[in-house]
């Protein structure tokens, strides 16, 4: 009987060419998308997973409360707090590691002692119970030896860079930054791209030396602590014990209330209050919003599969009644009709997965990730599209089974069904429902982008284009060659202007203190410092509103101020805080200038108050003007002096757009998913209503040949076809546009800067939506007009 | 086999009852061929539909084979189908998809019968209608008439005990309508197949032995047929 089944199928389906053309069209792009989308969220689910008793471990972050209201949160913990917890926690505790994030000049000699290779590379310092948190899979020798120091722990990609086969690795030496030799003492296999602590070099945390390895007031973003709960511990027993620990250790008074917080591993990777190690963060809510588009692609398609498939189901009539006098039980034909829909959901998923193939690689070039399509590496992808078959053959092909089953047979055999059976009106509503979605993500893509462009020519306050940033080395030894090598730079007949500074004006790392103002007491709120030298506000092209520029100096002897700073001082005029004093700890200097307000963080953030003096020694980067003609050819002289000026490091440089334009990856994603989103369901519901008003047209072929005798105009005709449609795609926009609003409103909030919502992407919407309808179904409701009449009155 | 009491269908319509068929009362024989003659809109047809089960009557009792069927559960009537009786169109109604062979076969797959037994059955009833030749052929490759043999083919396929057929013979051109007709008479005598056909042909009621003529919904003379039948049997 199946076979039987899936041959009418086949057969049915061949002689509806156009319609299943349509439908397999429609369910395939839909497909293609959903499992899209699933490898992705599957790809971002997948991160930090597969450790032993991985429930357990959390990772230590901090959070600081200010009077203002606001809150302030880091991945890092002040560097003595590791030992502290270990020791006042150990009742709940089963282990605890500091690990500490650091790039340097890695360099390996040769047996003979020459230098053989040299790389800036990313390190970590850890400590041995690290690896009893974390259970790693060792490939050679063991993590005891990190007790001691100078030892290193390798992955086998780095063994291999470093010494070709990591077999040979153990015993061997690497000089990390000039003074210290490393022995290797183990390697672990490498560890997977979704992690996010990506371990590559693992230096013994006894050999890390910070100023700060006693300060509680300090807290870096690379200084983490993670640690694994006893068993049978629940993590909140542990809020008394940390209450009695804030108050023991936080004994210094400071502007923010200090506060830590258990973070569960599972939550690292989604949490977008806090960073990580790997850079990589997914917050959970665009994993749903994804999920969600996923959701609505599939629905769109199985609307235009449903309608398609109860608009011809008065065409098989005749079949359902002959059948049912032939002694089909109800159940029997429902079964035959889900075969069909389940035929076309099978060849459609085979195509989908052809297209999710072609796919891949653009997905994974815009979320910058691994994201596999192999159902024999990961089978849940196959269990997924299964249950994506399945779903789609029953939401798609129940009903239209149901309403096809259902037809009187003494009705049916005489042909009396009328066309309105199989439910126009929930024909008309699921159409209203599929131009709802459409219309609600042309919205959503037209505020996305507008947005986008509003970011894009926001003044910044300053000019970042045409600016390198070349890396700086500054121990004590190499900021003495920093004159000389500006002095050379600026000989370049391609450089305009160089500036040596801490940070660019706008800066993913930006640097916090406390500080008092004119001898007052210290400010409740910390004061965002720079440091740069007295061609700042020439290379970046920032302006001055009272007061003058710095003078060259080393060390800060005077200090220029942000409007925003003054504000917060509740200070009117600028030109007042000229000459006035800000006390830094043991640091104090006059404000000589005051500059006009520029944007020195993504535009998600307001402004931050801004302190910038000279201190050499904090100069990281050399900031570069150049000409925009001749980019390429400037920068490679640049490196030469740069080699010659540091021969014993490795060069470095980035350009500050693209460091700008990195703030709003994010967004850039956002908007290009939304684009292509928004184009294929576009494309699947305008296939549909094609599929739709070719159907209607031949119905009313009789009726439109009758109207033609009667006299009725082509024009008239057209419009009497259309009527409907255009009807319900209006309806669908007075629907979509709330539901637009509220969901652009509430994405729009996120950003500091950002338009006004205004009438016009959804006038846009409704203008994009009802010509393409109009164009759909006209293309077909003409063909309908204008056909022979004698053809259409001949049939009976 | 047949036995209507007091059968009445009426539609009501703003508090006034239509009337198709009042006070139907009469009794079909095992191995009758009975012919429902009346003009257009004299509630042959729903008379008919009331036979097979398609439509329920309003008032009065219908038994079939000595059992109540006035009011059949689903289940019920479709075992009768799978058994009992077996239908021929005037638009023939074959499945447009399937080939004639499995036009023919399809009743039986319903009816669950071993494929032996399925095959050795179609294999039979396409040698007596003469169209082994055209078993994988589709009903657009037919003429009506061959559609029409095909159509009786398929009813007799579950060897009912009765055939209803409905203007059988409506779309056919006259040679093949006679064609049919001598097939319905062979089986009726031959076979025993209780008949009961709704038509509009003199001619072709003479092929019966017995003459329903309904007018405005009401028997209004039950006859045998007039003359014997003078056609050959083919």
């Amino acid at each position: 009987m199946f076979k039987l089944n899936l041959k009418i199928a086949w057969r049915n389906l061949w002689k509806n060419k156009g319609y299943t053309f349509i439908n397999i069209l429609g369910l395939s792009i839909g497909m293609a998308s959903c499992i899209l989308i699933f490898i992705f969220i599957r790809y971002q689910m997948s991160f930090d997973e597969g450790f032993k008793n991985e429930n357990r471990i959390y990772r230590v972050v901090s959070s600081w409360a200010y009077n203002d209201g606001n809150q302030f949160f880091s991945q890092g913990v002040p560097l003595p707090l590791t030992p502290a917890m270990r020791n006042d926690f150990s009742p709940y505790i089963e282990k605890i590691s500091a690990i500490e994030n650091s790039v340097g000049l890695i360099k390996i000699n040769n047996v003979a002692g020459k230098e053989q290779l040299k790389a800036i590379e990313n390190v970590f310092y850890v400590e041995p119970d690290f690896f009893e948190i974390f259970n790693y899979n060792w490939l050679s020798g063991n993590y005891a030896s990190l007790k001691n120091p100078n030892s290193v722990v390798l992955s086998k990609e780095m063994a291999e860079k470093f010494f070709g086969n990591w077999k040979n690795a153990l015993g061997k030496n690497i000089n990390y930054e000039g003074n210290l030799n490393y022995t290797v003492t183990g390697i672990i296999d490498d560890v997977a791209e979704n992690n996010s602590v990506p371990l590559k070099i693992m230096l013994s945390y006894k050999s890390f030396k910070d100023r700060n390895l006693e300060k509680w007031g300090s807290v870096g973003s690379n200084s983490e602590s993670y640690f694994k709960l006893k068993p049978n511990v629940n993590i909140e027993t542990l809020n008394g014990p940390l209450k009695s620990f804030l108050k023991k250790y936080y004994t210094e008074k400071a502007p923010g209330k200090e506060g830590h917080i258990f973070q569960p591993l599972s939550d690292i990777h989604y949490n977008d209050k806090f960073g990580n190690f790997s850079g990589r963060i997914m917050p959970i809510k665009q994993l749903y919003g994804l999920g969600v588009i996923g959701f609505f692609l599939i629905i769109t398609a199985s609307i235009n599969f449903i309608n398609l498939a109860t608009a011809q189901a008065i065409s098989r009539s005749k079949e359902v009644g002959v059948r049912k006098v032939m002694g089909s039980q109800r159940s029997q034909l429902v079964t035959q009709f889900l075969t069909e829909t389940l035929t076309i959901v099978l060849i459609s998923v085979l195509i989908g997965s052809v297209l999710t193939e072609i796919a891949l690689p653009g997905m994974q070039s815009l979320f910058d990730a691994k994201i596999s399509f192999s159902i024999f590496q990961h089978p849940i992808i196959l269990v997924f599209m299964l249950l994506l078959v399945v779903f789609v053959s029953l939401l798609a092909g129940f009903y239209p089974a149901i309403v096809m089953s259902g037809f009187n047979p003494a009705l049916a055999i005489k042909n009396k069904i009328s066309a309105n059976t199989g439910g126009l009106g929930l024909r008309k509503i699921l159409v209203v429902v599929q131009f709802t979605i459409t219309v609600t993500l042309i919205i959503g893509t037209l505020v996305i982008l507008q947005q986008m462009k509003y970011i894009r020519e926001q003044p910044l306050g300053f000019n970042p284009t045409a600016i390198a940033m070349v890396d700086l080395l500054n121990d004590s030894l190499k900021t003495q060659r920093f004159a000389t090598f500006k002095t050379q730079l600026k000989q370049v007949p391609g450089i305009k202007e160089v500036s040596f500074c801490r940070t660019a004006p706008s800066s993913q790392n930006n640097n916090g203190s406390t500080f008092s103002y004119n001898g007052g007491k210290d400010a409740d709120f910390q004061v965002n410092t720079k440091n740069a030298d007295e061609d700042y506000l020439k290379t970046f092209d920032l302006k001055l509103v009272a007061g003058r520029n710095l003078v060259k100096s080393d060390t800060t002897n005077e200090y220029m101020v942000n409007e925003t700073l003054l504000k917060k001082l509740n200070i009117r005029n600028p030109n007042e805080a000229i000459g006035k004093m800000i006390s830094m700890g043991d640091m104090k200097a006059p404000i000589v200038g005051v500059i006009q307000d520029f944007k020195n963080k993504s535009l998600h953030e307001t402004i931050d108050p801004i302190l910038i003096g000279s201190l050499k020694p904090r100069y990281f980067y050399a900031a570069i003007k150049l000409n925009s003609k001749q980019i390429t050819g400037t920068m490679k002289v640049v490196e030469e002096i740069w080699q010659n000026t540091f021969p014993e490091s490795v060069y470095n440089q980035s350009f500050l757009d693209d460091q700008i334009n990195a703030y709003y990856q994010g967004e850039k994603i956002m908007g290009t998913l939304f684009k292509v989103f928004a184009g294929v369901i576009i494309f699947i519901s305008f296939i549909g209503l094609f599929g739709l008003i070719s159907f209607v047209a031949t119905q009313r072929t009789k009726e439109v040949a009758i109207r033609k005798v009667l006299g009725a105009s082509t024009i008239e005709l057209v419009k009497m076809l259309n009527g409907s449609f255009l009807v319900m795609v209006f309806i669908a926009n007075l629907v979509a546009w709330p539901l637009a609003y509220l969901f652009v409103s509430k994405w729009l909030n996120g950003f500091a800067y950002r338009i006004e919502i205004s009438i016009w992407p959804f006038a846009l919407a409704m203008l994009i939506s009802m010509a393409i309808t109009l164009i759909t179904v006209s293309i077909r409701s003409y063909k309908a007009a204008v056909a022979n009449t004698i053809d259409a009155l001949k049939y009976e | 086999m047949i036995e209507l009491k007091n059968i009445e269908k009426y539609y009501s319509s703003k508090g006034i009852k239509h009337y198709v068929l009042r006070h139907v009362t009469t009794t079909i024989k095992q191995g009758e061929f009975v012919s429902i003659m009346g003009p257009s809109g004299s509630g042959k047809s729903t008379l008919l539909n009331i036979l097979g089960m398609l439509e329920e009557p309003t008032y009065g009792t219908f038994e079939f084979l000595g059992e109540d069927v006035t009011s059949l559960n689903e289940r019920k009537r479709i075992e009768l189908y799978r058994n009992h009786i077996g239908f021929v169109f005037q638009a023939y109604h074959l499945i447009d998809e399937m080939t004639v062979y499995e036009n023919i076969e399809a009743p039986l797959l319903y009816k669950k019968v071993g494929s032996s037994e399925r095959a050795s059955r179609i294999a039979n009833l396409l040698d007596k209608f003469n169209i082994v030749a055209k078993k994988d052929l589709f009903p657009n490759q037919l003429s009506g008439g061959q559609q029409q043999l095909v159509g009786i083919a398929r009813a007799l396929a579950t060897q009912p005990s009765i055939i209803l057929a409905d203007e059988p013979t409506g779309n056919l051109q006259s040679a093949q309508a006679e064609e049919i007709m001598q097939l319905f008479q062979k089986l009726n005598k031959e076979e025993g197949i209780t008949i009961i056909q709704v038509t509009h042909s003199e001619k072709n009621a003479t092929y019966g032995n017995r003459i329903l003529n309904i007018q405005d919904g009401v028997i209004k003379e039950d006859s045998p047929t007039q003359a014997p039948q003078m056609g050959g049997v083919v």
